[in-house]
């Protein structure tokens, strides 16, 4: 296995996360209700911990530190896909977010339980019930919402038809794609992106969305290679203008 | 908005006159009874509410509102309506006193959930299940049961299938939840540090 | 997050003699035997006006406090303090959820007092009109304006009215990790870089004033409200807990090197009590009835947040909905 390979695996996931995590937490205070806004910065405290995790895994392979890796770099040394960097905008569009990037998290982690690198099937099976929460979130939203009233269905069929084309790019493929298939590392973004766009459908097909031709839709890549969005960099400004006055103390 | 919070400035304007427009009325929702069980084997607690529009979506929101902190391993949620009350008691005075004794019943039978209230200022506490047609019934049957020893100030019963359990999947919700530390006053001991620039300062 | 102040002031105690005197008389002596009053039990209506006044402010504070700290979870330095942070506001919007669980029981439905905060009609906690212009800003009031929401919310805790002292039990015990992370953030600045060190002094320059506002006006001049002691509303004076909170926690500030901008700040070693500079007053009053700092954007923020979430919920309300006062 190419250590390269198992690298850039890791930080595509780990920037996804702490880009997705570090969104959905802009919603803690502001939610539509208070229930609602405890659970969902839950999920942007998991999304985050996550991340985390996988920091550390790199970090146990030679990379900084996680405060360094998340904090100092700059957005064209990011991997997130574009989808996670967007700005929150409405409710809707930041559940319908979270349904697609969350359906794909569960899908991503439940291929990588089998993982032949060990600790990413460790983490795999260790946060199964944490990601089992989030998709019964996500889906139970879109479920009811999707099914409510013309402003709700109109509002979320809107932010679906705008997501689709980023949601794609969750799954731009890697330079090592072949390589960590082979080496049973990740199953790869073909077939994990097969069975989301099932299980998204699925779950559309039972509201009252519709869900388009997806052979029409050009994906939104880029953002694995560190082409972004010009919504990243004043991100990343923002999430460390603390961290940067001063980057080797200890706060 | 000019603000020193960028995300305050981030937020879109939304003119006052939009809040004119009569809200509708429970623009809140209603309330759900929430019932968590701490430990495997250990009986349900009532431990709140939460205000949801119906009962999947007040078992999504009472998870995190009632169990993102303490290890427990399983929830579940009723509709308020569906919990019913008897007399309040205090003192000596036992509740299961005002309960009528039970009348058999021939009408079918369906299953509730008893619970005590056995201190005054504390939470219900899951007793067990009886079989029965109505509350009513289902708290005379619960005395001829439950009523022993401990005075119980005030019982619950609620249908069972009215409430929304844990499936057996689902039981792997919490099982992260010991790890996530930085929720925990004890991940943030600040003595050592405290201690050598105490040290420094000298 | 609940800071004392003109909670109490002013209250007329007149429909107290309408009252039946024989119940009056069993719940006067439930209370003292230091029992809790439960919903269904009878009560004065004097007793649970207050109490809702009381609880319903304590929400608002809570919900409005995630305000100012707020503004930091996007900016926190590092993962430890971020996911703190996040956390840490996440359990005050978690503390309004369950107070104002606790004041419906009383009989005013949430939507009721969040339409009163939003008007202006309701108060909430002083302190959260000011602003957090730095990090530091922001780990001094994890750290203190909890410390000092905890003094009130301890004396509370043991209070005759059972909804709200349960939820203050499960608010307390998450307020421990609020007041060690707070301290934890304070400590390293404290023993950090010169600029770390002046960016916590400067913040606690700022915050000071607010901070002896936070517990209400001196009981000089506020209003003695026997009755509510006696009910077990009210559970200390406000100079009794400005005094604790000085007690515990000047020495700590003062242990990391940082100096209060007060300089007859002391304690007075023969009555035990802390000297201070008398707090400003009017200053308090100005901002309590709308002109501080930060007042307008605080509500304005709040209403935008409710009308942003209003088609969410306009969705969702089903046609059967009943709103029905909570169980306990
Ligand atoms: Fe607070
Ligand atoms: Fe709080
Ligand atoms: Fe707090």
């Amino acid at each position: 296995m190419s250590e390269i390979a198992l690298k850039e695996l890791l930080y595509k996931m780990a920037d996804d996360q702490l880009i997705q995590g570090h969104r959905n937490s802009e919603w803690t205070g502001m939610g539509p209700l208070l229930e609602e806004d405890i659970a969902f910065s839950s999920m942007a405290q998991d999304t985050i911990g996550q991340s985390l995790a996988l920091y550390n895994l790199l970090h146990q392979l030679g990379e900084s530190d996680p405060d360094t890796i998340a904090f100092t770099r700059n957005s064209t040394q990011f991997h997130n896909c574009v989808l996670t960097e967007l700005p929150n905008k409405e409710y809707d569009f930041s559940l319908i977010r979270h349904f697609m990037f969350d359906t794909a998290q569960a899908i991503r982690y439940e291929a990588l339980t089998r993982s032949s690198y060990l600790p990413l099937s460790q983490l795999a099976i260790k946060i199964r019930g944490e990601l089992r929460y989030h998709t019964l979130h996500a889906n139970t939203w879109i479920k009811q919402l999707g099914s409510a009233t013309d402003e709700s269905i109109e509002r979320l069929q809107k932010s679906l038809l705008y997501a689709l084309p980023f949601a794609l790019g969750i799954f731009e493929e890697s330079p090592y794609e072949k390589e960590i298939i082979a080496s049973g590392i990740f199953e790869g973004e073909q077939k994990i992106k097969e069975k989301w766009l099932t299980q998204i459908q699925k779950i559309i097909s039972q509201t009252r969305l519709t869900f388009p031709d997806i052979d029409l839709i050009q994906p939104v890549i880029g953002g694995r290679t560190g082409k972004h969005s010009e919504h990243l960099q004043p991100l990343l400004d923002e999430m460390s203008e603390v961290f940067r006055i001063d980057p080797t103390t200890e706060w | 908005m000019n603000s020193l919070d960028p995300r305050v400035i981030r937020l879109p304007k939304i003119e006052q006159e939009d809040i004119i427009s009569p809200k509708i009325p429970l623009d809140q929702f209603g309330t759900f009874e929430v019932f968590v069980e701490p430990k495997e084997g250990k009986p349900f607690q009532h431990e709140g509410i939460v205000h949801a529009p119906n009962l999947e979506m007040a078992y999504i929101l009472a998870k995190e509102a009632f169990t993102r902190r303490f290890t427990c391993t399983s929830l579940y949620v009723v509709d308020t309506r569906e919990v019913y009350v008897s007399p309040m008691t205090e003192g000596e005075n036992n509740a299961y006193e005002l309960i009528p004794d039970a009348k058999e019943s021939l009408n079918e039978k369906t299953t509730f959930e008893i619970y005590h209230l056995i201190k005054r200022g504390k939470q219900h506490v899951h007793q067990g299940h009886v079989a029965a047609s109505n509350p009513t019934e289902a708290m005379a049957i619960a005395k001829t049961i439950y009523n022993k020893g401990k005075t119980v100030f005030n019982i619950w019963a609620i249908q069972s299938d009215k409430i929304r359990f844990t499936t057996q999947e689902e039981k792997d919700l919490w099982v992260t939840l010991p790890e996530k530390k930085f929720r925990d006053a004890s991940d943030y001991k600040g003595g050592s540090k405290l201690k050598a620039f105490l040290e420094k300062e000298k | 997050m609940y800071g004392g102040g003109n909670t109490f002031e002013g209250i007329k105690t007149d429909s107290i003699q309408q009252e039946d005197p024989k119940r009056l008389a069993e719940f006067e002596s439930r209370i003292d035997r230091g029992e809790k009053i439960e919903p269904s039990d009878w009560m004065p209506a004097l007793y649970r006006k207050q109490l809702i006044r009381m609880i319903e402010q304590h929400a608002h504070s809570e919900i409005i406090g995630a305000l100012p700290e707020g503004t930091w979870i996007t900016r926190a330095p590092g993962f430890k303090r971020k996911m703190a942070l996040m956390a840490k506001v996440q359990d005050e919007v978690g503390h309004a959820q369950l107070l104002y669980s606790a004041a419906e029981t009383l009989g005013k439905s949430r939507e009721k007092m969040i339409d009163d905060l939003i008007s202006g009609k309701s108060k909430y906690s002083n302190v959260f009109n000011y602003p957090t212009y730095t990090w530091a800003d922001c780990c001094f009031i994890s750290w203190l304006v909890d410390a000092g929401a905890i003094v009130n919310q301890l004396a509370n805790a043991k209070g005759s009215y059972g909804p709200y002292c349960r939820a203050l039990d499960r608010i307390c015990a998450e307020e421990s990790f609020h007041l060690k992370y707070g301290h934890h953030c304070v400590i390293h600045l404290a023993s950090g870089t010169q600029i770390q060190k002046d960016m916590f002094q400067e913040a606690l320059n700022r915050w000071w004033p607010p901070m002896m506002h936070f517990f209400g006006p001196s009981d000089k001049i506020s209003i003695h409200t026997d009755v509510l002691m006696r009910w077990k509303v009210k559970m200390g004076t406000n100079d009794d807990m400005r005094n604790q909170f000085l007690d515990m926690y000047v020495p700590k500030i003062w242990e990391l090197g940082f100096t209060i901008p007060d300089p007859k700040l002391g304690k007075n070693p023969e009555t035990g009590r802390w000297e201070y500079t008398e707090p400003d007053w009017e200053e308090f009053k100005r901002v309590i009835n709308g002109d501080g700092p930060c007042n307008k954007e605080r509500l304005e923020v709040r209403r935008i947040a409710e009308e942003r979430g209003r088609w969410v919920r306009e969705a969702l309300k089903s046609p059967q909905a009943v709103y029905v006062v909570p169980l306990a």
